[in-house]
C-alpha cells in the first residue's frame, strides 16, 4: 500500500497542478515539492522490506490471463527510487526559486511531478510492459519539459528531436519485448529470468540485448543516438538537472542492471555495450572541451559519465556502474543547480566567455561548483573518486585493456575541461561588459541556448526568498563529498548491499595490475589534465589575457568539433530531409487529391443518387400510373412464367 | 360452346391494354376516366366468359357489382375533376403536379 | 364464330377511338359504341340480364354523366389540352408494359385447361335458364344478398361524397360570397380614390 502511495503521489500532484494550476499559482511549487518529498519519505520507510532478497512485491492487476502487472521494490529499484524522489524533491524546492515569476509556474510543477511519476513507473514495475510504459511516459515528460518555453522555436525543435530519437529507442525496446513475450510467454521479471536460462538460445538472448540496448542508447544519449542531449539544454535548468543528469538519462543504466541475468548470458552484447559506452565517454569528453555554453559543457559531461556507467555494466562491473550512477546523480545535480544560480543571477547569461571573476562576486556558487568539479574529476576523498575507480578497475579486471585505456584517458580529459570551466567562469576579471565580437562571439560560434531563457516576468508579486535556491545546493554538497565512502574497500557496505542480487555476480578475471596501482595511474592522468587546464587558463598571465585567448580559441576550434562530428548534419541529410519531403508530398498530393477527393466523391455520389431518386417524383399522375402498370406487368410475368405456359 | 373461352379472354386482355395506354398517354382527365371505364369493362368480359364456361352464376353477380362500383367511382371521379378544374384555365392533368419533388 | 370476330373488331376499334380521339365528346361517342358492342357480346355469351344492365346503367347513366361534366368544363373555356407536355413520349413505355401484360395473360390463358376448373366452381342455378333474369335475381337475393346490401350502402356513400365534393355551399356560402363581393367592390373604390 505504501508502495502504491510512493508511486501515485507524484501523479496526483501532476493532475492536481495541471487542473488547478491557474488557481493555485504560487502554491503549485510547495505542493509539488511536498508530494515528491512525501514519496521520498515513504520510500525510506520501505527500506526494510525492500532489502530482503526478492524485495517488496505488490501485485496490482492481472490481465489477459497470465499477464500480471505490479510494483516491485527491490534493492535496485530502491536505489533508483531514493534518488528520483530525493534529488527530485531537492530540485523541486530549487525550482520554486528558479522559476519564480514565470508565467507558467504551475504547469512546470505539474510536468515535473508527472515526470517523477513516470520515472517511478519505470523503476517500480515488476514486468517488461510496465517498464515500457514508464519508458514512454518519461520520454513524453522530457518532451514537455524541454519544450516548456514553447514560444521559442529552438526549444520546440529540441523537444521534438529528443522525442523522435527516444522513439527510435522505443522501437528497439519493443522489439526486444516482443521477443521476450513470444519466446517466454510471460512478462514479469522473475518469470522471465527464471525461464531465460533454458528456454532461450544465445542468439535470441543477443537479439533481446541488442534491442534493449537500442533503447538504452536513445534514452541515455549514447553514440549514435546522443545528439538530442546537448539540444535538450533548451529546457529550464532544473529540468536539465533532474532529467538530463540525474534520472532519466540513467534509465538505460537501470535497464541493463535490471536485465543483468540476460546480459550475463550474452558476452557479445556486453562487449557491444562496453565498446559503445567507452566510445561515448571519450567522444563526449572531447566535445566538452570546446563548448562555450555552461549548460552544454555539463551536458557533454553527462553524456561522457553515462558512457562510464554503461561501460561499467557492460563489462560486468554492475555494482560499480550503479554506484557511479548514485554519485553522479548527486554531483551532476549539484553542478547544474550551481550553474542555474549563476545563470539566474547574471540575468540569463549562459556563455562562459562573458563570465569570469565570479569567485568573489558569488562565493557560494563557486563553492558548490568547486565541490562538484572535484567530485566529477575523481579527486580522492570525494564521491566520484570511489565510483570512477570502481568502473575503471572493473574494465581492467574483466579483461578489457583497451576499454581501460579509454576510461583512463577520459578521466584525464574530464579533469581538463571541468577545470577549464572553473577557471573561465570564476577566475580572472568579469567580462560581462566586454564587446561580444572581442570575445569571438558571433552568430556562428554561439549555440542556440546562448540566448538564455525567456524570463516572461509578470507584474511584481510575492517573490520566493532569494536563499531558496541555495538550500538544495547546500544539502546536495553533503552526499557529493561523503557518499563515496560507502564503496570503500573490498567488503564495502555497497558491495554487501548488492550481494547476490540476480545477475550481479559477473565473472571477475585476474587483473593485469592490482587495484591500487590502477588508481595511481588514473590519478596521474587526472593530475596531468589539471596541469594542462591550469597552464592554459589558470596562470596569472592567462587570466590577464583572457579576452584575447578566448577569442583565439573560439576562432581556432576545428570545425569537426564545432559541428559535433557532423552527426547532426548527417541525420539531417539522411533522415530529416527525406521525411520532410515525404510529408510535403502527402500534404500537396495525397491529402487534397486522394483523400479529399475520395470523401468528395462519396458526397457527390450521394447527391447524384438523390437526384436520381428525385427524378421519379414528377408530380404527374400519369407517371405514377405507369409505375403501377409496371408493377402489374411484373406480377403477370411472374405468374405466367411460374404457373402458366402449361402446354 | 362454339367459341372457346380463350378467345374472349384474349379480347378482354387487348381491351385492357388499350385502356391502360389510354390512362397513361392522355392528359385530359375526362378521357383518362373513360379509359378507366374501358378497364372495368375488359374485366367484366373476362368474368362473364368464365361464368358461361363453368355455368356458374357468380360471375354474373360479380360483373353486376363491378358495374355498380364503376358507376359510383365515375360519379366521384367526375365530381373531383369538376371541382379541381373549375377555376383552372386548362383541363390538363399535368397541371395538378403540386406533389412534384 | 363470325359474330365473335365482328364484335371483336368493333370493340377494339371503338376502344382505340376512345383513347385517341381529339375531343372528349368524340371519345364519349366512341365509348357508347364500345358499350353497345359489349352488350351484344354479353348476349352472345348468354348473359342477357347483364347485357341489359350494361346498356341501361353504363350507356344510359354513366355516359350521360360524362357528357354533363364535359359540358360543365367546356363552357366559356378555350380548347382542352393546352400547355406543354411534361412527360412526352410516355406512350412508349406504356405500350411496352401493356404489351407485356397482354403477353403474360395470353401465355397463361391460351391452351390452359379451363374445363378442369369447372368442377371446382360448381354449377349454380338453373342450367336451362342460365343468364336469365329469374336465375340472376334468385342468385342475387339469396346466395349473394350480403354483397347486394353492401353495394347499396356503397352507392349511398358515393352520393354523399359527390354532394360534399362538388355540391353547393348552402346558405352559409351565399353569405360568404356576398361578403366577398362587397369587399371586392370596396377595394376597387379605394384604389380609384387613391389614384385621383
Amino acid at each position: 500500500m505504501l508502495l502504491a502511495f510512493v508511486w501515485l503521489a507524484p501523479l496526483a500532484g501532476g493532475i492536481l497542478l495541471w487542473t488547478f494550476g491557474p488557481q493555485l499559482r504560487s502554491w503549485a511549487g510547495p505542493i509539488g515539492s511536498a508530494l515528491v518529498g512525501a514519496s521520498f519519505l515513504a520510500t525510506c520507510a520501505l527500506w526494510g522490506s525492500a532489502t530482503v532478497p526478492g524485495g517488496l512485491h505488490v501485485p496490482l492487476v492481472s490481465w489477459l490471463g497470465g499477464w500480471n502487472f505490479g510494483l516491485q521494490l527491490d534493492r535496485l529499484s530502491l536505489v533508483w527510487s531514493l534518488i528520483i524522489a530525493g534529488v527530485g524533491f531537492l530540485i523541486h524546492v530549487y525550482s520554486i526559486g528558479y522559476m519564480d515569476g514565470d508565467r507558467a509556474f504551475a504547469r512546470f510543477f505539474a510536468y515535473m511531478n508527472f515526470f517523477v511519476f513516470a520515472m517511478l513507473t519505470l523503476v517500480l514495475s515488476d514486468n517488461v510492459i510496465g517498464l515500457l510504459i514508464g519508458w514512454g511516459l518519461v520520454g513524453l515528460a522530457s518532451y514537455f519539459l524541454i519544450g516548456f518555453w514553447f514560444d521559442r522555436p529552438s526549444a520546440v525543435a529540441a523537444a521534438r528531436k529528443a522525442f523522435v530519437m527516444n522513439v527510435i529507442g522505443d522501437v528497439g525496446m519493443m522489439f526486444a519485448i516482443f521477443l521476450i513475450v513470444a519466446k517466454l510467454g510471460t512478462i514479469g521479471y522473475a518469470d522471465v529470468f527464471a525461464a531465460a536460462g533454458h528456454a532461450l538460445d544465445s542468439g535470441t538472448v543477443f537479439l533481446i540485448c541488442v534491442g534493449l540496448f537500442i533503447g538504452c542508447a536513445a534514452k541515455s544519449a549514447q553514440v549514435p543516438l546522443h545528439t538530442w542531449l546537448p539540444d535538450a539544454m533548451e529546457g529550464p535548468t532544473p529540468v536539465s538537472a533532474l532529467i538530463h543528469a540525474a534520472t532519466m538519462v540513467t534509465a538505460g543504466v537501470y535497464l541493463i542492471a535490471r536485465f543483468a541475468p540476460l546480459w550475463s548470458a550474452s558476452p557479445e552484447a556486453r562487449e557491444m555495450a562496453g565498446v559503445i559506452g567507452g566510445l561515448t565517454a571519450v567522444s563526449g569528453a572531447v566535445l566538452g572541451c570546446v563548448q562555450w555554453d555552461i549548460k552544454r559543457i555539463l551536458a557533454y559531461s553527462t553524456m561522457s559519465q553515462i558512457g562510464y556507467m554503461i561501460m561499467g555494466v557492460g563489462v560486468g562491473a554492475f555494482t560499480g556502474g550503479v554506484f557511479h550512477f548514485l554519485t553522479h546523480a548527486f554531483f551532476k545535480a549539484q553542478l547544474f543547480l550551481g550553474a542555474g544560480i549563476i545563470i539566474h543571477a547574471l540575468a540569463n547569461e549562459q556563455d562562459v566567455r562573458r563570465m569570469g571573476g565570479l569567485r568573489t562576486r558569488m562565493p557560494f556558487a563557486f563553492g558548490a561548483m568547486l565541490v562538484g568539479v572535484l567530485a566529477i574529476c575523481g579527486v580522492p576523498g570525494f564521491s566520484g573518486f570511489f565510483s570512477k575507480d570502481d568502473v575503471i578497475y572493473g574494465t581492467l579486471a574483466s579483461g578489457h585493456p583497451w576499454l581501460y585505456a579509454v576510461g583512463v584517458l577520459t578521466a584525464g580529459i574530464t579533469a581538463y575541461y571541468m577545470l577549464r570551466l572553473l577557471f573561465i567562469t570564476f577566475f580572472g576579471a568579469y567580462r560581462g561588459d566586454v564587446e561580444a565580437a572581442a570575445l569571438g562571439i558571433t552568430a556562428q560560434t554561439s549555440g542556440p541556448s546562448t540566448a538564455g531563457h525567456h524570463a516572461q516576468e509578470e507584474e511584481p508579486h510575492h517573490h520566493a526568498p532569494a536563499g531558496l535556491m541555495n538550500v538544495p545546493v547546500a544539502v546536495l554538497m553533503l552526499p557529493t563529498i561523503f557518499i563515496g565512502w560507502l564503496d570503500f574497500g573490498e567488503g564495502s557496505p555497497w558491495k554487501r548491499f548488492f550481494h547476490s542480487f540476480p545477475g550481479f555476480d559477473a565473472a571477475v578475471t585476474t587483473a593485469a595490475m592490482p587495484e591500487l596501482a590502477s588508481t595511481g595511474v588514473v590519478l596521474a592522468v587526472v593530475a596531468a589534465g589539471f596541469a594542462l587546464a591550469y597552464a592554459r587558463y589558470g596562470t596569472p598571465a592567462a587570466l590577464r589575457d583572457a579576452v584575447t585567448r578566448l577569442r583565439n580559441e573560439t576562432l581556432g576550434t576545428p570545425p569537426i568539433l564545432v559541428h559535433a562530428y557532423y552527426f547532426d548534419a548527417a541525420y539531417e541529410a539522411i533522415f530529416a530531409r527525406s521525411a520532410r519531403a515525404l510529408g510535403g508530398c502527402f500534404d500537396r498530393v495525397v491529402d487534397p487529391h486522394v483523400i479529399d477527393a475520395g470523401v468528395r466523391e462519396v458526397a457527390i455520389s450521394a447527391e447524384w443518387l438523390g437526384h436520381l431518386l428525385r427524378s421519379f417524383q414528377t408530380g404527374l399522375v400519369r407517371t405514377y400510373a405507369l409505375g403501377v402498370v409496371f408493377g402489374v406487368a411484373c406480377f403477370v410475368a411472374y405468374y405466367a412464367l411460374a404457373f402458366g405456359v402449361s402446354r | 360452346m362454339i367459341v372457346a373461352p380463350e378467345n374472349y379472354v384474349a379480347l378482354s386482355a387487348v381491351l385492357f391494354t388499350i385502356g391502360v395506354v389510354g390512362v397513361i398517354a392522355r392528359r385530359n382527365p375526362l378521357i383518362m376516366l373513360m379509359s378507366i371505364e374501358l378497364l372495368f369493362n375488359a374485366a367484366n368480359l373476362a368474368l362473364v366468359t368464365y361464368a358461361r364456361a363453368w355455368v356458374n352464376n357468380v360471375g354474373h353477380i360479380f360483373a353486376f357489382l363491378v358495374i355498380t362500383v364503376a358507376a359510383a367511382e365515375a360519379a366521384i371521379g367526375l365530381a373531383i375533376v369538376a371541382v379541381t378544374f373549375r377555376n383552372l384555365p386548362h383541363v390538363d392533368a399535368d397541371d395538378a403536379a403540386v406533389l412534384k419533388g | 364464330m363470325i359474330t365473335f370476330w365482328i364484335l371483336a373488331i368493333l370493340l377494339i376499334a371503338s376502344a382505340v377511338f376512345v383513347v385517341t380521339a381529339k375531343k372528349p365528346v368524340y371519345s364519349v361517342v366512341g365509348l357508347l359504341a364500345n358499350f353497345l358492342a359489349l352488350a351484344a357480346t354479353y348476349l352472345e355469351l348468354q348473359a342477357e340480364f347483364l347485357a341489359v344492365i350494361q346498356i341501361v346503367v353504363y350507356s344510359g347513366a354513366i355516359l350521360i354523366l360524362f357528357v354533363f361534366v364535359i359540358a360543365l368544363l367546356s363552357s366559356g373555356v378555350k380548347p382542352f389540352e393546352v400547355g406543354p407536355d411534361r412527360a412526352p413520349r410516355i406512350a412508349v413505355p406504356a405500350v411496352l408494359f401493356g404489351a407485356l401484360v397482354l403477353a403474360g395473360i395470353a401465355a397463361t390463358v391460351v391452351g390452359a385447361n379451363t374445363a378442369a376448373l369447372r368442377g371446382a366452381a360448381g354449377v349454380t342455378g338453373d342450367a336451362n335458364a342460365f343468364g336469365s333474369v329469374a336465375d340472376f335475381g334468385a342468385a342475387l337475393f339469396t346466395t349473394n344478398l350480403l354483397p347486394f346490401e353492401v353495394t347499396a350502402l356503397l352507392l349511398m356513400v358515393a352520393v354523399v361524397g359527390v354532394v360534399l365534393i362538388a355540391g353547393d355551399e348552402g346558405p352559409a356560402g351565399i353569405v360568404r360570397r356576398r361578403k366577398r363581393r362587397s369587399l371586392e367592390r370596396e377595394s376597387i373604390v379605394k384604389r380609384e380614390r387613391a389614384v385621383r
